[in-house]
């Protein structure tokens, strides 16, 4: 499978970091073809500006702002985003990209008079969302998981429709020990390698 | 009572620009002291960068990058946040405010590893926002925006504050009748701030 992995982190020596790390090693040994986006690294501008906005609605295959990040939506059969988890949800930076980039006629196309939208991303037929949060776990599901929810429910709904979907956290970061943090990606490692 | 209006829409002459003056304008009316925060006009950069990142956690000094809008946080009393739903979550202009002022030390401290809120300044928040699909595709998402202000800001303002959180659903197929009673709507809400 063709799996493009989205990664969201400001500081190169995160956890995060080895978190991506060892996402692509276990892909890689599964015998996945990857490809890796590092949002901060290429420098992405997350801001959509004011004629971005005004065409949004009825933009065009060849009006999209950034064809080659279209490119890759085209590409993956599968997408894996790595990120850390702030105020319960996606990185500015990240949540940019999903505005900018998941545009209509690429992404999906919705009837005018019911208002249903129709997914267009069904060559995607496995997500994975790998996470770290501050918050404990009981509360992250209180607070409704907003983050993670707009990846595994609103973006899901674009793929295919029996699309797999593998979600991991690492809960409590602040009081994370090598241990448990050796524990995760372990565990990352595992579920990557069957994805 | 002196209320930080938080917006983000990069289109002036958009429904969102014309909810945004209406909120402006009616607290003003009413005698509250606004500090309007476009966020889009003062040209914020919604990125936390990587030496944010690393200081995050070190009260005082954490503050310095955003030190204008913090001290604006703190002076207000109210917090009231226009914007349009996105993807079920925040534009990103909105979020990276969250990701970059609301520090430690700000709106939160960590005690012995656990969150203590202390953005005990504000004292009521309304959010007025828009969503392009219906409320039952919302619902069957979880609706993740409302519970971002509902359970997430609930927790870290003044205890008990009331909390409005103002949404029209379903824009894609809104027309002039749903779009002015969701006007009168907001209109009501300020007016009663």
């Amino acid at each position: 499978m063709k799996v493009l992995v989205v990664y969201c982190h400001p500081v190169p020596e995160s956890f995060c970091a080895a978190v991506r790390d060892t996402v692509m090693g276990a892909l890689s040994e599964a015998g996945h073809e990857t490809r890796l986006l590092d949002l901060y690294a290429i420098g992405f501008d997350p801001v959509m500006g004011c004629d971005e906005r005004r065409l949004y609605n009825d933009m065009c295959r060849d009006q999209h702002p950034m064809p080659d990040h279209a490119a890759h939506l085209a590409w993956a059969e599968g997408i894996v985003f790595v990120y850390p988890t702030w105020w319960y949800g996606l990185p500015a930076m990240l949540k940019g990209w999903l505005d900018r980039v998941w545009t209509p006629e690429i992404t999906f196309e919705i009837n005018k008079q019911s208002g249903v939208i129709k997914p267009l991303m069904t060559h995607i037929r496995a997500l994975g969302v790998v996470t770290t949060c501050g918050a404990p776990r009981w509360w992250s599901y209180f607070v409704g998981h907003p983050g993670v929810r707009t990846l595994t429910r609103g973006m899901r709904a674009l793929f295919a429709r029996r699309c797999k979907t593998v979600f991991m956290a690492h809960y409590l970061m602040d009081v994370s020990t090598p241990e448990t943090r050796q524990a995760f990606l372990s565990k990352v490692h595992a579920r990557m390698k069957a994805f | 009572m002196r209320v930080l209006v938080l917006h983000a829409h990069p289109v002036a002459e958009s429904y969102n620009g014309a909810l945004h003056r209406l909120i402006v304008e009616r607290l003003a009316a009413r005698g509250h002291v606004v500090d309007d925060c476009d966020l889009y006009a003062e040209d914020f950069d919604p990125r936390l960068s990587r030496e944010e990142r690393i200081g995050y956690h070190e009260i005082g000094p954490n503050i310095e990058p955003v030190r204008d809008y913090v001290e604006r946080l703190r002076a207000a009393e109210a917090l009231v946040l226009s914007y349009p739903v996105w993807n079920f979550g925040y534009p990103a202009m909105l979020k990276g405010f969250f990701d970059r002022v609301f520090l430690p030390g700000v709106s939160f401290n960590i005690v012995n590893g656990k969150v203590r809120p202390c953005l005990h300044n504000i004292t009521k928040v309304a959010a007025v926002t828009t969503y392009g699909g219906s409320s039952r595709r919302a619902f069957l998402v979880g609706d993740p925006p409302r519970k971002a202000i509902n359970r997430v800001l609930r927790v870290i303002i003044k205890p008990a504050a009331p909390v409005h959180y103002l949404a029209h659903y379903d824009m894609n197929r809104s027309t002039d009748a749903t779009r002015s009673t969701f006007m009168a709507r907001v209109a009501k809400t300020m007016d009663g701030f």
